[in-house]
């Protein structure tokens, strides 16, 4: 029973974590850029949350598309007034300039909300239901399903839309794509855009089960490198089923190992995969 | 920049003997703050043996100044061992951890090969936070040394080798392999460079270097724990150092840690948010206006409009 429930505590975090890694593995994988300020985005998602919780009592479900909206906003117009900038410089170029946002971020966040553990905890916070001598808070159950609806939505958007083909296109072969006419500056923006808005849709989860602090993204920016690379690269299902194998790494090594091992697995767990299997668990074999 | 090669080397004694002087006349406050400089320069002009050089963006190489602050401090402590030995043997452990997982990782290209160090520090910090020789998570004092100065020689010696290891590099056979597979690893392949054994190489020098820095830092900081010797923004610093002063050059990452420290001390003395914030704003600005850092701004006797548009014209889509 103690096993069931492990695996579904894991299942429960590891959806989350996918979602992190959706944004990072998008935005890396169309314009080859490793978004080191992707936990601050995160973390500013997760703010946005707790604002309009405290501020205007809304409920940190209902908030998520408002949350959504603004981050879409926000990144787009970082990557088409700043990023597009540099964004065929050398890869520790971007790295770097990405690396300098995150510290902006976490300093503005600290002076508007300040050092402080924040939490969103709405009336239902701590309820949870029991199925056969297992308990799942209602919470995680929904932050869960809610992020299950967004990948999806997400997927669709990719494969099925015509903006989703045109940022296929753009990824696969830039010059190609700008002389069939796609403005590739507005659609690098939507991209990071579009990554941006996940991360904040995950930030806005997150703040509902664990405090929130302005330098709470650093930690989740290395697990949504790990998930990405993880899944393999630029492949979207492989950063859902990476964040999902995450997820259960952690939940069995915390209740097996002890609480101070996780991080270490993850890691440990990142070093082996490169070498083993660079392209990742769903990677395309000979694409590096 | 002109002149041949013995009256270079005589200005670099002459600088180096003029700095060996300085702890005669400097106040202590102000030999504190150069040992911190000399501290970031080491590191800086590490990262660029295998970054700036090499071309591999190493991510992880605080791993290097984590596990020689800990072999060295772990030697002082437990083993009570004298500095003259519990110092090459962290800069030995270094070297071995690099080159032991250079052989391996050192495959990865981009991104893959920035991200697997930055898992290889992750993963050491996690280690001695589980392991007991450490101290765990509780961290190892030091004892505490007589004489203040000897740390200011010692850095200075440290960065005196390091600089002349990439003034080596600069000017060697080795060196000009090095640059060649930074520039295409494929053509470095078939012109008969042995790119495993000189990526290997590079990598094993640049952790040794961490390694000595870290065993000196550990013993001049008097306390280390994982958090302080393998946090990941210090390797960070070492990539801006190198980027802003001009990576792959001799004298840039040196250049690049001095203005950045003493930047950094002058707005730390003012709200500390604030220091944070505008170093954050200093890295965009540099990243955007003089990628290839000051050292060639210098060189070219020019920051004009023309060449900032110049680079940009280059980078952006």
């Amino acid at each position: 029973m103690l096993l069931l429930q492990v695996l579904i505590n894991g299942l429960l975090l590891g959806g989350l974590y996918g979602l992190m890694a959706l944004g990072m593995s998008l935005i890396w994988g169309v314009m080859n850029i490793v978004n080191v300020a992707h936990g601050a985005l995160i973390m500013l998602g997760a703010y946005l949350a707790f604002w309009m919780f405290t501020l205007w009592g809304w409920d940190p479900f209902l908030a998520l598309p408002a949350v959504i909206v603004a981050l879409f906003v926000y990144g787009y117009l970082l990557q088409r007034f700043l990023l597009n900038l540099v964004v065929r410089a050398q890869l520790f170029l971007t790295l770097l300039i990405t690396f300098g946002l995150e510290v902006v971020m976490i300093n503005v966040a600290r002076m508007l909300w300040s050092s402080d553990l924040r939490q969103v905890t709405p009336a239902y916070a701590g309820a949870n239901f029991a199925v056969g001598g297992l308990t799942i808070p209602y919470v995680r159950l929904w932050v869960f399903v809610t992020t299950a609806v967004l990948s999806v939505i997400f997927f669709v958007l990719l494969e099925r839309t015509r903006l989703g083909r045109a940022i296929r296109a753009t990824s696969e072969e830039l010059r190609a794509a700008r002389l069939a006419g796609i403005p590739v500056a507005h659609i690098y923006a939507v991209t990071f855009g579009l990554g941006a808005a996940l991360a904040g849709a995950a930030g806005g989860l997150w703040g509902m089960l664990f405090p929130i602090t302005p330098v709470m993204g650093g930690s989740l920016t290395l697990k949504s490198f790990v998930v990405a690379v993880l899944g393999g690269l630029g492949t979207m299902l492989g950063a859902v089923v990476g964040g999902l194998v995450l997820g259960l790494a952690e939940s069995f090594t915390a209740t097996y190992l002890g609480p101070t091992y996780p991080n270490a697995i993850s890691f440990g767990l990142l070093v082996v995969i490169l070498i083993v299997r660079p392209t990742g668990i769903l990677g395309r074999a000979g694409s590096r | 920049m002109r002149g041949g090669r013995a009256a270079r080397l005589g200005v670099a004694a002459a600088v180096v003997a003029l700095i060996a002087a300085a702890p005669g006349v400097a106040s202590p406050f102000i030999v504190q703050f150069i040992i911190n400089v000399f501290l970031l320069a080491i590191l800086a002009e590490s990262w660029n043996i295998i970054g700036g050089f090499t071309g591999y963006a190493s991510f992880g190489n605080v791993a290097f100044l984590g596990i020689g602050a800990y072999t060295t401090g772990i030697l002082l402590t437990k083993a009570s061992l004298p500095l003259a030995v519990a110092l090459p043997a962290g800069g030995l452990a270094a070297l071995l951890l690099a080159a032991a997982v250079g052989l391996p990782i050192l495959r990865l290209k981009g991104h893959y090969f920035a991200i697997a160090t930055l898992g290889v520090a992750e993963t050491m910090r996690e280690v001695v936070y589980n392991v007991e020789i450490t101290g765990a998570g509780t961290g190892l004092v030091m004892p505490i040394a007589r004489n203040p100065l000897l740390f200011f020689y010692l850095m200075l010696g440290i960065l005196v080798a390091v600089t002349a290891v990439n003034w080596w590099l600069a000017n060697s056979r080795f060196g000009y392999g090095l640059v060649a597979i930074r520039e295409d690893e494929d053509a470095a392949v078939a012109m008969g460079i042995p790119t495993a054994l000189y990526k290997t190489i590079a990598f094993a020098l640049s952790g040794a270097f961490c390694g000595l820095a870290g065993g000196v830092f550990a013993y001049w900081i008097t306390f280390i724990d994982p958090d302080a010797v393998f946090k990941v923004i210090v390797t960070i610093q070492m990539i801006i150092m190198a980027v802003f002063g001009g990576a792959g050059t001799v004298l840039g990452p040196l250049l690049g840690a001095l203005v950045l420290a003493s930047v950094s001390e002058l707005l730390s003395t003012q709200v500390v948010t604030l220091a944070e914030l505008f170093y954050g704003v200093i890295v965009i600005l540099v990243v955007l206006f003089m990628p290839k850092g000051l050292v060639d701004v210098i060189r070219r006797r020019a920051f004009s409009a023309r060449a900032v548009a110049a680079t940009l014209r280059e980078y952006r889509i």
